[in-house]
């Protein structure tokens, strides 16, 4: 078994270290780790894993239960275990598995948005990403970062198909207004990283939502004390808001017609395939959402290395792009990283109304944000 | 100099007395408490009873010591029995988990002396797992195979129908073989009956209260009802094309367990109160293949969701034959303050769980009230003895906990589950009181109906069951 030895961490830490003279200006050692590239074949890593444990997967993703299943029919003899947990809740658990000194898992798959994996898993090293050179050709420049995003994704706003059978609005505003009064739904921010991504990207962007306000109100915004429009507008729509624990609760309200509207993630719309009455905003002044993409990484001196490559080249989709792996990733509401895979959503995301987070800012405002949203959340 | 050499021996010697005046402080209080023989079964959610946080906590505030035996049967009778004919010095009995004692067991030994009765008070109760009165009933579909079959989730009995010959005829579980379950079901409980699930979508079906009407019309017998006979006319449909299963009336629980884990993925429905009655701790890829679907819209429009009133469940008991009952009274009344209950439901307060500041969005979808910081419930761990024993969570705690971030977590599941049937509950509070032999009659002819032992279409023979009703 090839373990990623202590020592050998440390040499790549050191050399990546010495390489890119990382370190950010408050003083907190961010460790570059380079793309862990292992060429061996899949039936190399398989002959490997076979004398390995179960390998543990932590993800936000149930999708990724289809994707075990395949794995093991594809690799008998290989077992994974998949614990479905909540992105503040899976980095808690693999932080103390890393401080325990036993990681807790193998494979971990996260949203990246918030800046709270990159800052607390990734650029501690707790987590490694590991990237095949003949499936890494295929995928977004940006991708092997410093993360391995296998998946682009969107906060967006829906509307309920159920109530509505076109989107009754054309400006965000129009949510502020009595009649969605606990009509719209939405993930708690400060619960659900790519809600959070969202809210407090948004708030970078003051000017869009001033324009927006005259083009909806035919006047001025009057910001009444705030210097914000965003944080004026997340006030005001708070008071429409009921807020939930997840995406999950939002399609839920949508398509039991209690809610209008609701943010969740875009990859819900494969619920409207088993009749889900939900449909997306593609189309909103100034906005619908944010950009938002999952990562895949390794833990950092993992158990079942072999196990987990093997695993994540599968994820990946092999390299092809046309293994089972991917294929449960490949739905509605998802769009590619891979060139020669096509996007799972008919509109492709640049058609889409949406803002792309800053992830350093993100991490850099978290504080200021992180009381700006408490407050809301405790007044509504 | 000599002074100097004097002090050293005094010291010594104070040393001395000073030790064994603290030996004998610290022997004596110990060796004078009170101590509890204390009967607790064995979990294994609990690492060590005997050095359990909530124990020393509860030692600690009574000032005894508890004696802990591990109880290793599930059987209550059968252990009260062993130590009811033995001489064992047990004071306390606690129940939980799988160890469980019903009232109607118990009251055998109140019969028989051996359980200590004081007034009206025979057990401490343990109100404390979940959230107390309300969604009775939640149908659970097979989600894997909506999507194999590009089916859409049922809106209403005519949905259901189509749905459920689907998961019959079109191997959704793609192995090749005609091994799909469509609807299955245990006759144990009311809840694990689809039957009942069924027949809210045509008048309120309450089997819980003999089926009677609510508030006003809780004298009504809604089981006499056109509306309940066009319900029962479409279950035998159901029936007589394979769409619903004899384990309905046939299979226990246990029966309704093993299928609906079964990695063979058969069974494409199935009803419970929750989904932890019959979905394995622990298994989230099984959790994954069932979702809730809300309550089906019956042809005249009627959609309802069977209420339940929750009875608190039997926490622990004190034998006639202790001799230390005032103790053992004060104890149990311990476990039952909020203090006491909420270390029992959550751990350790600050470490475990705080009151929350109400930014959180609660598992019900309420205001948050208690944040959990480490969810330790059913899980291994030394805080609390997992809802062993008796408790009183505050309904607001109950109701206001946050969620743990698992996706497969139980009480998340039910609760969105419940969010979806809320709105569907009677607004009641009055209730025919619970008819033994009446709900006996008509949960047989039910199945005569349905079976088609009876014929459901006849006039004469629903006119005979009529009739029974008046009996």
């Amino acid at each position: 078994m090839e373990k990623i030895s202590g020592r050998v961490a440390a040499l790549i830490l050191a050399i990546a270290l010495a390489l890119s003279g990382c370190g950010d200006a408050a003083g907190t050692e961010i460790k570059n780790i380079n793309v862990i590239t292992d060429n061996s074949t899949p039936k190399e890593l398989y002959e490997k894993a076979l004398k390995e444990d179960t390998l543990v997967v932590y993800t936000v993703s149930t999708r990724v239960v289809d994707t075990k299943e395949a794995f093991e029919k594809a690799y008998p003899g290989l077992f994974v275990e998949v614990r479905d947990l909540r992105s503040p809740n899976l980095i808690e658990e693999v932080e103390k598995g890393d401080g325990s000194g036993t990681p807790v898992c193998d494979v971990v798959l996260c949203n990246d948005n918030s800046g709270e994996f990159k800052s607390r898993l990734v650029d501690t090293g707790i987590v490694v990403p590991f990237l095949p050179e003949d499936i890494g050709i295929h995928m977004e420049a940006d991708t092997a970062n410093g993360m391995v995003s296998f998946l682009n994704e969107a906060e967006i706003l829906f509307y309920s198909a159920k109530e509505y059978s076109e989107c009754p609005i054309e400006n965000i505003w129009e949510l502020t207004e009595e009649k969605y009064k606990d009509r719209v739904y939405m993930p708690n921010p400060l619960r659900s990283f790519s809600t959070y991504a969202f809210c407090a990207s948004s708030l970078d962007h003051s000017a869009q939502f001033e324009d927006a306000y005259e083009a909806y109100a035919g006047e001025k915004l009057k910001l009444n004390g705030t210097e914000n429009a965003a944080e004026y507008f997340w006030k005001k729509v708070s008071e429409n808001i009921i807020f939930t624990n997840s995406s999950d609760e939002v399609t839920e309200a949508l398509n039991d017609g209690k809610a209008d509207f609701g943010w969740c993630v875009s990859s819900k719309l494969r619920l409207a395939g088993v009749g889900y009455s939900l449909a997306p905003v593609y189309k909103l002044t100034p906005f619908s959402g944010c950009r938002t993409s999952y990562a895949v990484m390794m833990t950092n001196g993992c158990k079942n290395e072999n196990s987990a490559k093997l695993f994540i080249r599968f994820l990946l989709g092999e390299k092809d792009g046309q293994g089972a792996g991917l294929k449960p990733f490949c739905t509605a509401g998802t769009w590619s990283v891979r060139g020669d895979v096509p996007d799972g959503n008919d509109v492709p995301l640049s058609d889409i109304d949406l803002i792309t987070p800053n992830q350093q800012k993100l991490i850099d405002d978290k504080e200021k944000s992180v009381a700006f949203w408490t407050d809301i959340l405790k007044g509504n | 100099m000599r002074k100097r050499k004097q002090i050293p021996a005094l010291t010594g010697i104070i040393s001395i007395l000073c030790l064994f005046v603290l030996c004998l402080n610290g022997c004596t209080p110990k060796e004078s408490r009170e101590k509890l023989s204390v009967a607790i079964p064995e979990s294994a959610h609990v690492q060590d009873p005997e050095n359990n946080y909530y124990i020393k906590w509860i030692e600690e505030k009574t000032g005894f010591d508890l004696d802990i035996t591990i109880i290793r049967q599930s059987s209550g009778t059968g252990f009260l029995d062993a130590l009811f004919s033995s001489d064992a010095d047990i004071d306390i009995v606690m129940f939980g988990e799988d160890f469980t004692i019903t009232q109607d067991e118990l009251s055998d030994y109140v019969s028989s002396g051996d359980i200590y009765v004081n007034g009206d008070r025979i057990y401490y109760e343990n109100t404390g797992s979940s959230k107390g009165d309300g969604v009775g009933q939640i149908l659970w579909i097979n989600y894997n195979w909506l999507k194999a079959l590009s089916l859409s989730i049922p809106e209403n009995t005519d949905d259901l129908k189509a749905v459920l010959t689907a998961f019959k005829e079109a191997d959704p579980n793609g192995n090749g073989i005609k091994d799909e379950i469509p609807m299955t079901g245990s006759y144990e409980e009311y809840s694990l009956s689809p039957v009942e699930f069924i027949l809210n979508s045509f008048i309120y079906n309450d089997p819980y209260h003999s089926r009677f009407g609510l508030n006003e019309n809780s004298n009504d017998l809604y089981a006499a009802t056109d509306e309940f006979r066009a319900g029962i006319e479409y279950c035998h449909e159901l029936y007589e094309e394979g769409l619903l299963d004899d384990s309905i009336w046939d299979g226990n629980l246990k029966l309704l367990t093993e299928v609906c884990n079964s990695d063979r993925d058969i069974v494409g429905a199935f009803t419970t109160s929750s989904i932890s009655d019959v979905i394995y701790q622990g298994n989230p890829e099984i959790l994954a293949r069932y979702i809730h679907v809300p309550p089906a819209e019956g042809p005249d429009g009627e959609r309802n969701s069977l209420y339940i009133q929750k009875a608190p469940e039997i926490g622990a008991i004190i034998t006639e034959r202790s001799n230390k009952k005032e103790q053992a009274e004060k104890l149990l009344s311990l476990m039952l303050t909020p203090e006491a209950s909420l270390i029992a439901r959550y751990g350790e307060e600050g470490v475990d769980w705080t009151y929350s500041d109400g930014s959180d969005v609660s598992v019900y979808g309420g205001v948050s009230t208690i944040t959990t910081i480490n969810y330790i419930w059913n899980t291994s761990q030394n805080k609390h003895l997992n809802g062993i024993g008796p408790m009183n969570v505050p309904e607001e705690y109950l109701e206001g906990v946050t969620w743990n971030g698992v996706n497969s977590d139980f009480e998340y599941i039910n609760g969105r589950a419940y969010m979806g049937y809320e709105d569907y509950l009677p607004k009641v509070n009055v209730f025919h009181p619970y008819d033994d032999k009446l709900s006996e009659y008509m949960d047989t002819a039910l199945e005569e109906f349905i079976r088609g032992k009876k014929d459901i279409g006849s006039d004469k023979e629903w006119k005979r069951y009529l009739e029974g009703l008046q009996h």
